[in-house]
């Protein structure tokens, strides 16, 4: 648990903005500030001082380059020269670049119970929007393998790591046993260069899964190492029929005319918002497709792994319906146009494609220009699919048209209902500090919150956001009842406690924005946002808080161990935004003891 | 310092105009909760935010004939949306698929559909985000000409 705390940056100060004499000196600076700045224009800019034109070739050494943007917004003022205060860092600097393996598409392996897995975590050369890329994998692969287990069975993961970053590897959603959930200082020690570790991963949930590092997964996550975990379930009536599968991940790069841009070596950049890309990646591919005949269902099982960016994940004219999230199927499938989908939130959902023709499933969202405060359509196609003439082989459509009920889903949520009116455990609060931001963020932010978004969709600050470092923000879980703060929080419960947890997103804090909850090793309900109880309920171990919301989770805190609960987007964990809780062993009734033995 | 008062997202005050006579002191607002989703946050096909939208006057001292009927309408204008006639209760319910949106109750003869409003303007509202202004013009973008970005 010292890790933990030693993560979470102490110390930080929060800008008392409504302080008189500090108004005075901010327009003090300000106006000298100004007094000592160029004029500034549209086309202008002004950012000499951001190595724009500097064209890395994959192998150099890092040096800091500004975000790409809209040129068409000026520049802060001030600005023109600020660079983040931490180092830059690209992988595989001063590596041969001729050495270092291309990737390959990722590979699916079958694990039946006690069957071991070797996962390598190398350099990979990648080829993406035009780039050769220096990036990470997971056994050479984007994304890492494909594993297919059977619920209820044990499978091995030996992972060796052959990168200068130690790494860990997290099963996300998994209620395995506490030791191998991968997170360093707590359950694990960190995988050294050179060294390996082997996870035992009983499967007790059948769904959509996911794996990554717990390590400054801001660098090593986006660089490519992830992979999904699909358990089967035992009952072949599990999910209705379906002529294919697909296994999708969606993520996002941020790259410029020379390739990737650096990440934070000693903290991570864009702190404040988290770090969006501007290529979209669906399996580590910008030109994702399928070929299907008429009629064709196919299911999706989708992640998002993406550092900080929420899809709206949009199936123009096609129907889908919604069947399962994190860790269970919803209580009855949904008809859905559009999934908005958090980072590392899970979804499955089956899609009918009734006509001929090129669908596209895209993301869709109205993102917002602060400087000029409006929001505007942006549309970005993920993926498409080519629905031939051809009839489907095999014709679910009767099946599809209707919709499910999962009696047992409800019957299990249904246990937990004496615990639904009840008040709450616990109750966090979520808000950041700040300290040694340059000034023109500050006074820039002290409008732009004038009013603030549920959701930030894009970034629609880059130079900002890309200045502000996990050293300068400090992204707080606040325990309202105690005061206490991330890693200082240290909640305990026993095993088969349910506990009710109310989280509060202030949007009073200097720059508040959602933040997706994930709780290890346990599973949870979203009982009620902003006071109304959820309809379709879920088991989730993720789920959004908007800004301004209060959401009740319901958590069944079964599994014993150390765990932590933390912000699902990589730039505020590593700026702070995490806590552990303990789960004490405990005696359980007999339904619940067979199913942890 | 967790909300006091949880269950609406937020609340938009509802102003009188002042051009109804017994309106003047009316209280009348709007309560916003994200509409029910399987989702975290429930936006459009097209991302915008899906909201419910409740409005209620309290205290109206209007007795005259005609009825209060709810409007939403974006900040254009070009966009009218009839919600329909206040109930017995003065409140009503509705779901706005906008971003950025006024809230308006006016008086009306007919509480029938209709595609712009008649009547006098009773209240009228602004969604949250109405505060998102340009920086163009101030404070660290004061030497910005709001004109150059067509403002």
């Amino acid at each position: 648990m010292n890790r933990v705390r030693l993560l979470a940056i102490s110390g930080a100060r929060h800008i008392p903005d409504s302080s008189l004499l500090l108004g005075r000196v901010k327009r003090f600076l300000w106006a000298a500030i100004l007094a000592a700045s160029p004029p500034i224009s549209a086309t202008g800019q002004g950012h000499e001082g951001h190595m724009m034109v500097h064209a890395e070739q994959p192998g150099e050494a890092a040096v800091w380059r500004m975000p790409p943007m809209d040129m068409s917004m000026p520049m802060l003022p001030g600005l023109e020269s600020a660079l983040p205060p931490v180092g830059p860092f690209l992988p595989g600097a001063g590596v041969d670049v001729s050495e270092i393996p291309e990737a390959r598409p990722g590979e699916q392996v079958q694990l039946d119970d006690g069957d071991t897995l070797n996962v390598v975590v190398s350099l990979v050369r990648r080829h993406i929007a035009g780039h050769h890329m220096v990036m990470y994998g997971y056994n050479g692969q984007y994304p890492g393998p494909l594993i297919k287990a059977n619920r209820g069975s044990t499978v091995y993961v030996n992972v060796e790591n052959r990168i200068v970053l130690p790494t860990t590897v997290h099963w996300h959603g998994i209620r395995l046993d506490n030791a191998f959930d991968g997170v360093p200082g707590v359950t694990q020690a960190p995988i050294n260069t050179g060294e390996a570790f082997l996870y035992e991963i009983k499967v007790r949930d059948s769904g959509i899964y996911w794996y990554h590092p717990h390590m400054r997964e801001d660098i090593q996550q986006d660089l490519g190492l992830y992979g999904n975990l699909l358990v089967a379930d035992p009952d072949p009536n599990h999910y209705g029929p379906a002529n294919r599968e697909e296994v999708l991940i969606l993520d996002d790069l941020l790259v410029d005319a020379a390739g990737p841009l650096p990440w934070g070596d000693e903290a991570p950049t864009h702190a404040l918002m988290g770090r969006f890309g501007n290529v979209m990646l669906v399996n580590g591919m910008t030109d994702f497709g399928i070929e299907v005949d008429r009629g064709e269902i196919v299911r999706y099982y989708v992640t998002n792994v993406a550092n900080t960016r929420t899809f709206n994940l949009t199936f123009r004219n096609a129907r889908a319906k919604i069947v399962a999230s994190d860790v269970s199927r919803f209580e009855k499938e949904q008809w859905v146009s559009n999934i908005p989908i958090a980072p590392a939130e899970r979804y499955v959902v089956d899609v009918i494609y009734d006509e001929p023709g090129e669908y596209a499933t895209t993301n869709s969202v109205q993102a917002i220009n602060h400087f000029r405060g409006t929001f505007y359509s942006s549309v970005d196609t993920l993926w498409t699919v080519n629905v031939s003439a051809e009839p489907a082989a095999a014709s679910y459509r009767e099946t599809f048209d209707v919709l499910r009920s999962f009696d047992e889903v409800t019957a299990d949520i249904g246990t937990f209902a004496d615990h639904f009116q009840r008040p709450p455990d616990h109750t966090l609060e979520l808000t950041v500090k700040v300290e040694d931001l340059p000034l023109p963020i500050v006074l820039a932010m002290e409008i732009d919150t004038l009013y603030v978004p549920p959701m930030e969709w894009n970034d629609a600050m880059p130079m900002m956001n890309w200045l502000s470092t996990g050293k300068q923000v400090t992204w707080i879980l606040r325990d309202t009842d105690t005061g206490k703060e991330n890693g200082e929080i240290g909640w305990s419960f026993e095993q088969g406690d349910v506990a009710k947890i109310r989280i509060f997103n202030n949007p009073r804090s200097f720059h508040p924005m959602h933040h997706p909850i994930h709780i290890h090793g346990q599973r949870y309900l979203v009982l009620s946002i902003d006071g109304v109880a959820t309809k379709n309920r879920v088991w989730k171990d993720t789920a959004i808080v908007p800004v301004g919301s209060t959401v009740d989770l319901l958590v069944d805190m079964s599994n014993p161990g150390e765990w932590m609960l933390h912000c699902h987007i990589a730039e505020h964990l590593h700026s702070g935004m995490m806590f552990g809780f303990t789960v004490r062993p405990g005696e359980l009734d007999g339904d619940q003891a067979s199913f942890w033995n | 310092m967790v909300d006091p008062d949880p269950p609406a997202y937020y609340r938009i005050p509802l102003v009188p105009t002042g051009r109804v006579p017994g309106t003047a002191r009316t209280v009348a607002f709007g309560d916003v909760l994200f509409a029910s989703s399987p989702f975290g946050v429930a936006v459009t096909a097209d991302g915008n935010y899906s909201y419910e939208l409740q409005l209620t006057v309290e205290r109206s001292g209007y007795k005259g004939p005609g009825h209060f009927v709810g409007w939403l309408a974006t900040s254009d204008l070009k966009q009218v949306k009839w919600l329909g006639p206040l109930g017995d209760d003065n409140s009503l319910s509705s779901t706005v698929e906008w971003n950025k949106f006024l809230v308006i109750v006016t008086l009306e003869e007919s509480d029938q559909p209709a595609n712009r409003w008649q009547g006098p303007v009773v209240f009228r509202g602004l969604s949250r985000s109405g505060l998102m202004h340009t920086m163009a013009g101030h404070g660290p973008f004061s030497r910005e000409p709001c004109a150059t970005f067509g403002y």
